[in-house]
Parts: structure tokens; C-alpha cells; sequence
């Protein structure tokens, strides 16, 4: 695994924001890295919905929002000082996204930790880096975490966990 | 037939006529649907009989968008579950969980549970203007939790006697869970409320499957919980609480020292360590209630890590009995 290859995992969250910042101050100004934001899609939960419109509505609505805070990551990147050739952006859909076609690579949602790895992986990434909200014991038990689950998983990777 | 009367007459002769209301193909006012109002659902008629109502603590709560009633044509009587998008915060002891009511994920897991006796039987139906009607059968026999309570014996005679039976009941009614969990499903709501032991066959079965909420990491992890929570309530004949446990009349060791550590990861008066005030359950047993404690490590990620280490336990209170 290559260690200037970075991958932030991002969520759009406050944490995630922290995340890439944390990147932009530490390597700005840097030559030699190679900065990729990526995104898992998680679409929101179909059964909390009426019908199939109102659905894809909150679909787009959040696909904005995300694709949005992409460019925002990168533009923090590069005001920082990396070239932005550098950085890429890399935003994979959910397997039946209300919003996006079914890409060659797409999650099934099982697992977004488990996607994350998978693209370090593929992606010869040896640094990864991702925020966390810092969850109670109670929320992790209940929900899981995506951070925690990384941090057991990852393998052959240097993990960066932004608080 | 184009109304409430003519086809009341017809099928229930013995009903009030006079009582006779709307005739209803479009099932969005529930509010306004009452007894004796005939629910047309693609031909198939039901009679209002009276709101479904949920007992909790004594009181009782009226489910307007759950209907008793009967089907004309069969005079079965059935529960009609009508179009009711609620968004709700559910408290899980110390924390609060935003749920919300999906028609559709109910109508899709009684699709899946056709015939499977283990949960609640029931099909689903769009009324005429799209609403979709979840049309569920009785499930006759009494809740789980109920049942428990009523059991005349202390708690030693109760664990070793009864508690094996119900265990190999409550593992299939887990394996059921996990049933669902394998085809990317969840209950969304285990408690007490939601498991009935069937009048004649002694079999647990699930109802009420219209929970769901935003899960992130972990989709079942809610359920399990759930199911930890009905063994503490299993084990104990009852949940052992800071409240309980000082009374006369408890039936366990009172003269222990309890530790935040012994309790509940979410709700913090609920004793995990039953062993402390029961001293005859076993270390391995305690072990599976001590995962749902404020102090494991450890949590269990899918059903089947749960039930590998409860189902040995039951022949170990099997074999105790045979030596206390």
C-alpha cells in the first residue's frame, strides 16, 4: 500500500468536515500526495416514506447536499495549498439508489465500512482517514459505528481518526 | 350492494341494522371509521367492530388506525391496519430513538412470513385510493410477558421447573428474528408487547412489524437488543429492578452490594447480573445477560452468536435441576 495515497471517508457530517480540514492543514503546501474524498451512498430508508416519489424527492434532496459538501472538500483541499490534480472526488452510489443508475461499483448497504475498505483496498490506499462523533457504548451496541468497525477491519493501512 | 345496510343485512343478519354506517373504499380518514361501518377492500367486506387499544401500566390507549373487525363473508374476525405515518421518539432507557410507522415494510414482511407460523399471519391490500390496508389474523392465545406473571411459583422453583421450556421456545422465537434478519429484514420493536404465546400450540409468535427507523452500522443490532432485554425478563420471571429488589416480598438474595456495572446498558435501574440476587443461575447463562450489561466489552452481532452460547445453557438448568 502506497502511504501518499490518502482516502478520506466522508459523510457530510461535522466530523467528516474535521476530517478533510484536518488533511487540508497538515498536507497543505505538500507535493507528492494524492488525496481522494470518497462517499459511500446510503439513500434514505425507503420504508419511512409514503411512496416511490417522495422517496427519490428526499433522495435528491440529499444527493445535493452531499454532492455539495464533495466540492466543498475539495475546494478546502486545494485553498490549503494542494494541487488539485491532486485530489479526487469519488462518489459511490448505492446499488438501488433512488437517484443514481447502478454503477459497475456500487453498494449493496450492507456495510459501509465494509465499502470503504473494499475501495482502499482496490485503491492501493495507505492512509486512511475518517472523523468520528464520538458515540456512547449505548448508540454502538444499537447502531454501530462506521469508524469503529474501520478501525477493526482495516488491514495493511495506516488509519487516521479525526475526533 | 351500495351501502352499509343492505350488506350488513345480508352476511350478519343478527347485527343491529340500525347501527349500520359508511360504506368505505378509501380508508384515509381512520379517525372517522367506526363501529358499524363496512370496509370494502376489492370485494371483500369488513365490519367495524370497536379501535384496537394498547394496554400499557394499566391504561388504555386507543390505536385509531387499528381496526377489530369482522369479515362479512367468513365471519372471521380479523384486524384491519390502516395508513398511519407517525414519526415518533421511542426512549431505550437513557437514550431516545426517532421511529417511525411503515405500512409498507409490514405489508412486505408478512408477504415473507406467509405460512411461518412464528409470526403473526396476515396479507396486505391497496384500498381504492392507494392506502395500503395490512388485513391480519387474531392471534388468539395471550402475551408472553402476561403469561410469565401469572405463574404461581418462587423463583427457583420457576427456573428450574419452567425456565428450560420456555428457553427452547424463546431460541425459536430468536431463530424467527433471525429469519428475518437473513432476508435484510427487521422486527424493529422486540418487546414484551409484541410476543404471544398461541392458545393450543404453546407457540411464541411475533406481531406488530411496522417499526423502522434510520440504522447506520449495524441494522439488527436494535432487535438484539430487544431480545436481550426479554431474556433478562425471562430469567428473572420478571425485570429485577433498584425498585423490586428491596422489597419483602422479593424472592432473591437482597443482602448484595449491586454496582452500576451489574445493571443494564440502557436502562439503568434493570439488573443485568441476575446471578448476584440469584445465585444458582449459571456463570454461562449470567454470561449472555451480562453482554446486554453497561460494562461488556463485548456486544453479540448477529443472533447466532446470542443463541450458540444460550442454547447450551438450558440443559445446564435442565441437569441443575436434577442436583438442587
Amino acid at each position: 500500500m502506497n502511504p501518499k495515497k490518502i482516502l478520506i471517508a466522508v459523510d457530510a457530517s461535522d466530523n467528516a468536515a474535521r476530517a478533510v480540514t484536518y488533511v487540508a492543514e497538515l498536507l497543505g503546501g505538500s507535493t507528492g500526495f494524492s488525496i481522494t474524498v470518497l462517499y459511500i451512498e446510503r439513500p434514505p430508508n425507503r420504508d419511512l416514506y409514503p411512496d416511490e416519489a417522495s422517496w427519490v424527492e428526499a433522495g435528491q434532496a440529499q444527493e445535493l447536499r452531499i454532492r455539495t459538501f464533495l466540492q466543498q472538500a475539495k475546494s478546502n483541499l486545494t485553498g490549503q495549498g494542494i494541487a488539485p490534480d491532486a485530489v479526487t472526488i469519488s462518489y459511490v452510489p448505492h446499488c438501488q439508489s433512488p437517484v443514481n443508475p447502478a454503477a459497475q461499483q456500487c453498494s449493496i448497504g450492507t456495510s459501509i465500512a465494509r465499502d470503504i475498505l473494499q475501495v482502499q483496498q482496490q485503491g492501493d490506499f495507505g492512509t486512511l482517514v475518517i472523523g468520528r462523533r464520538g458515540v456512547s457504548r449505548a448508540e454502538e451496541f444499537l447502531f454501530g459505528s462506521v469508524t469503529t468497525k474501520v478501525t477493526h477491519l482495516a488491514k495493511d493501512c495506516t488509519v487516521w481518526v479525526v475526533q | 350492494m351500495t351501502n352499509a345496510y343492505e350488506i350488513i343485512s345480508r352476511f350478519d343478519p343478527d347485527f343491529p341494522r340500525k347501527r349500520a354506517g359508511q360504506l368505505l373504499t378509501d380508508t384515509s380518514e381512520f379517525m372517522n371509521i367506526t363501529y358499524g361501518d363496512v370496509i370494502d377492500l376489492d370485494g371483500k367486506y369488513f365490519l367495524v367492530l370497536r379501535d384496537e387499544k394498547e394496554r400499557s401500566f394499566g391504561v388504555e390507549d386507543p390505536k385509531y388506525w387499528v381496526k377489530r373487525c369482522r369479515e362479512l363473508s367468513t365471519g372471521e374476525r380479523k384486524i384491519l391496519k390502516l395508513v398511519f405515518y407517525e414519526r415518533f421518539p421511542v426512549s431505550m432507557g437513557s437514550m431516545e430513538i426517532e421511529c417511525f410507522r411503515s405500512p409498507r415494510k409490514e405489508a412486505r414482511i408478512l408477504d415473507l412470513v406467509r405460512g411461518d407460523m412464528r409470526f403473526m399471519q396476515g396479507y396486505s391490500h391497496d384500498d381504492a385510493v392507494g392506502n395500503n390496508v395490512r388485513v391480519l389474523d387474531v392471534v388468539k392465545g395471550e402475551l408472553l410477558s402476561l403469561h410469565i406473571d401469572r405463574l404461581e411459583a418462587d423463583h427457583k422453583t420457576y427456573f428450574f421447573e419452567m425456565l428450560p421450556d420456555i428457553l427452547d421456545k424463546f431460541v425459536e422465537a430468536c431463530r424467527a428474528i433471525e429469519f428475518l434478519h437473513k432476508h435484510g429484514e427487521n422486527h424493529g420493536d422486540i418487546r414484551r408487547d409484541h410476543l404471544w404465546i398461541e392458545q393450543g400450540t404453546g407457540n411464541y409468535v411475533w406481531i406488530d412489524f411496522d417499526y423502522t427507523y434510520e440504522f447506520q452500522e449495524n441494522p439488527f443490532g436494535l432487535d438484539i437488543f430487544g431480545l436481550g432485554n426479554l431474556l433478562l425478563f425471562l430469567v428473572g420471571k420478571k425485570f429485577c429492578t433498584t425498585f423490586n429488589i428491596p422489597r419483602p416480598d422479593f424472592d432473591g438474595k437482597t443482602d448484595v452490594s449491586l454496582e452500576a456495572a451489574d445493571f443494564s446498558l440502557l436502562f439503568k435501574h434493570r439488573l443485568a447480573n441476575l446471578r448476584k440476587v440469584y445465585p444458582y443461575v449459571p456463570h454461562a447463562l449470567n454470561n449472555v445477560l451480562m453482554h446486554f450489561s453497561s460494562v461488556s466489552e463485548v456486544f453479540y452481532f448477529n443472533i447466532g452468536e446470542m443463541l450458540e452460547d444460550l442454547a447450551p445453557c438450558i440443559d445446564e438448568i435442565r441437569r441443575g435441576r436434577i442436583n438442587s
